[in-house]
Order: C-alpha cells, then structure tokens, then sequence
C-alpha cells in the first residue's frame, strides 16, 4: 500500500538525518528535530516519488538544517574524539545500504511485535501471580485458570493491535515512554520464557506451607509418591515415621501422581503424613498396591559380627 | 575566518530570515507550505531543509507561534504564525534590508559603471 510505503520512507528518511545530526548537543537537536517526521510527512504528502529524489541524499538534507538553524556554529562544539570517532562509524553503519534495508524492512515485522508483546505481558502477569516457580506455556487449558488466560491474552492482543495501529504520533515524553515500556516487557519476559517448562531435576521443590502441602522427591527416574519400606528380613513395614536431617517430617506432595491418599489421623485431630507407605487409592477407589521389590541379598552372619562384606553380592 | 570573504550561508540566512518572515505576515502557513509560497515568489532554489530550520530557530527564538492544524486526509499540519516579537522583527528586518539593499546596489551599480566607462 502506497501509504504505508510512504510512512516507511518517512520514517527511514528522518532516521537518517536524525543519525547525521547526532553530533549536535540533544538540546539543540531535540528543539530542531522536534516535528521533522510531520514536516516529511507533509512533503510526502505532497507529491510522489521517495524523498531522498526529492530532497536529496538525508545527509545533504541534515547539513542544510544544520545551516539554516544555526546550530553549533557547524560542529564548533568541543568533543571527545573518542566519542566523534564512534558517531563516524554509527553515521557510516546507519548511511550504509544495508542498513537502509533493515530499517525499511523492520517495521513490516510491527504486527508481530504487537502480538507478541500482548502474550509477553500477559505471561509476565501469570508469572507475577502465580505461587510456583514452575512456569509452564500459557495458555493452559488443562489449568483452573486456562480460560481466563486465553481470554487475557485475547483482551491484550486487542488492545496491543490497537495500540500499535494508532495514526497520531504521539508527543516525545509519550513516545520515550511507549519505548520504555516495550523495552520492560521485552527484558521482564527473557527470564520468564527462559525457565518456562524447565524442571529442576534431583531437588526438592516447597510448594506452600499447607500441612497437606508436602515437598516433592525427585529421582533420576521420575517423582517419588510414595515410600515402601522394608525389615532386613524382607517384611514389609507399616507406619513407618521418616524424618529428613534436619529432623522435618518427611512428607511427600500429596498432589502428585493420580491417587488420593488417605492420612492416619493422630489424637490431636491432625492428619500424620511421614508414615510410610501412604495408604494410597486410585481415583476408582481401589487401594494402589505395592510394587514387587527385589531385596538384596544380606550377607551370611550377623553384622554385629562384623565378617568382611563380599563387596558384590550376587543378586538372586 | 577569514573577514573579507562574505560567507554565503550567512547571506542566505539573513535574506530567508525575512522572506519566511515575509510570507507567514501575509497569511499563516505551514513548513511545506511557506516553501511553496517562497518558490512562487521567485526563490526558486531555496531548500525544503533551509525553510524547515530557518522555521524551527525563528520558533524557538520567540518569533513566532505554532498550533497544529487535525486534517482527515494526510498528516496533522503545523502551522506558524507571526506574534507581537516575530512582526516587529519583520518590520526592523525589512527597513534594515531595503537600506542595505539600496547601498549594496549603489555600489554595484557604480562598480559596474566605472567598468563600463
């Protein structure tokens, strides 16, 4: 579309004198440049053709301003070299065809952006809400909360587009302010999306401070339910109590896996949830049963005995 | 610098300082406007970016006032206008350049004649 292309001129054009004005102190410049993209705008406007045909190459364009405004008395301002030598080559880079080509190319990719942005902020506000650390994709349709997310995020792309699409440029506080705002949501997001849908495998994670609440046990195969303990002598075992180094209560994540468990209530009304095995039912009602174990085989005499081990028993 | 040689921007500055002056007292305009305007008076190679500065520094020197003009079609334009500031510069530039004018052409005329003869 013509007008499109046009804006895009505008916008590439005015970047360009902008980039070959940079050396100007940003007081004079700011007040120079203030309604540069209008004024192109206009000219644009006005007849066909791009504007570096009509106006001549930017960096002509801007050493004309620079003239006819009287600015620095043509770069008599006193600079660190170190600093000129660095706006030469930011100049020669933004000067450059290439570069002309990004830049023209870039804001096809707006669209995108308002998108993205939208599912961005509205995953950075899932986040800010959510209780784990376990960030998972959004939106989840699986979760309590996988409607609201879809409509969320439906609202914002809305409003993102809207936002974008918006025809009247804003004035410069709101545009620094539009900027910093698209910067923030696009740094906040990084580590978000970074550590989305990673485990954190071998630890244990606290979910809450609950009661019911346990921790969750990992082992390189997977997550522990449950814990079946057994007597030397091959016997299982029953209300075993565990407790970790610290002395906790060792309890499980009861939210974990697909059964229920049932919890032995103690005299004080509260449920005791370290003794082990849990007693655990399917959500058919049927008890889980436990798992065929293989016990190793214990040496011949009595450890008080204390006889050298074979160091490798040979399983049964 | 070198004060013999007349440096031409600075020529040009002081002549577009009055002519845009000129141009926005006959009417309100804005910058690609006031470029027409000027091309149509006879200034025929003055440059879109000399206006457009000349405008910006004239604004920013108090000359002149500004308001934005909502249009349906195409970009919101900015219009200037000449303030209290802005016309009493405008009359003291102008009386400065016609006397100016006239002692620059009476040595011309002059330099041209004593060629001539």
């Amino acid at each position: 579309m013509a007008s499109n292309d046009q804006a895009d001129d505008v916008a590439t054009y005015a970047a360009s004198v902008r980039a070959a004005l940079s050396n100007l102190p940003t007081d004079q410049s700011d007040v120079l440049l203030e309604d540069l993209e209008d004024h192109l705008r206009e000219v644009a406007a006005e007849a066909e053709g791009p504007l570096a045909e009509r106006l001549g190459p930017p960096e002509q364009y801007a050493q004309e301003l620079r003239t006819a405004y009287g600015a620095a008395h043509a770069g008599g301002t006193r600079q660190d070299p170190a600093l000129h030598d660095l706006r030469r080559a930011i100049d020669l880079v933004t000067a450059s065809a290439w570069y002309r080509q990004i830049r023209a190319f870039l804001p096809e990719l707006r669209p995108a952006w308002w998108v993205l942005r939208a599912y961005l902020l509205v995953l950075v506000i899932t986040v800010a809400f959510s209780s784990t650390y376990n960030i998972r994709p959004i939106p989840n349709p699986f979760s309590s909360r996988g409607l609201l997310e879809i409509l969320a995020m439906a609202i914002a792309i809305v409003v993102s587009v809207r936002l974008g699409r918006r025809n009247r440029p804003l004035a410069k506080g709101g545009r620094m302010l539009a900027i910093a705002a698209n910067v923030l949501i696009a740094l906040i997001a990084v580590p978000a999306l970074a550590s989305m849908g990673t485990f954190h495998p071998f630890t244990m994670v606290e979910s809450g401070g609950s009661g019911q609440a346990g921790q969750q046990l990992y082992t390189p195969s997977g997550v522990v339910t449950n814990i079946y303990p057994y007597s030397r002598d091959g016997k299982p075992l029953t209300d075993v109590l565990l407790y970790d180094q610290d002395g906790r209560a060792l309890t499980l994540d009861s939210k974990t896996g697909d059964a229920t468990t049932d919890y032995p209530v103690g005299a004080d009304g509260q449920p005791i949830t370290n003794a082990y095995p849990l007693h655990e039912r399917h959500l058919s009602g049927d008890p889980v049963p436990a798992p065929r174990v293989a016990l190793p085989p214990w040496p011949a005499q009595s450890p008080t005995v204390s006889p050298p081990p074979s160091p490798t028993p040979s399983p049964r | 610098m070198n004060q013999a040689e007349v440096d031409p921007t600075q020529l040009l500055k002081g002549v577009l300082d009055l002519a845009v002056l000129a141009v926005l007292a006959e009417a309100d305009s804005y910058g690609y406007d006031v470029v027409r305007r000027l091309r149509e008076n006879g200034l025929d190679h003055v440059g879109d970016a000399s206006v457009y500065g000349t405008l910006r520094r004239l604004y920013q020197a108090g000359a002149l006032n500004s308001y934005v003009v909502p249009s349906d079609e195409g970009p919101h334009r900015k219009y200037y206008g000449l303030n209290n500031r802005g016309r009493k510069a405008l009359d003291q530039s102008a009386q400065t350049w016609v006397s100016l004018s006239k002692a620059l052409n009476h040595l011309l005329n002059g330099r041209s004649n004593g060629h001539g003869k």
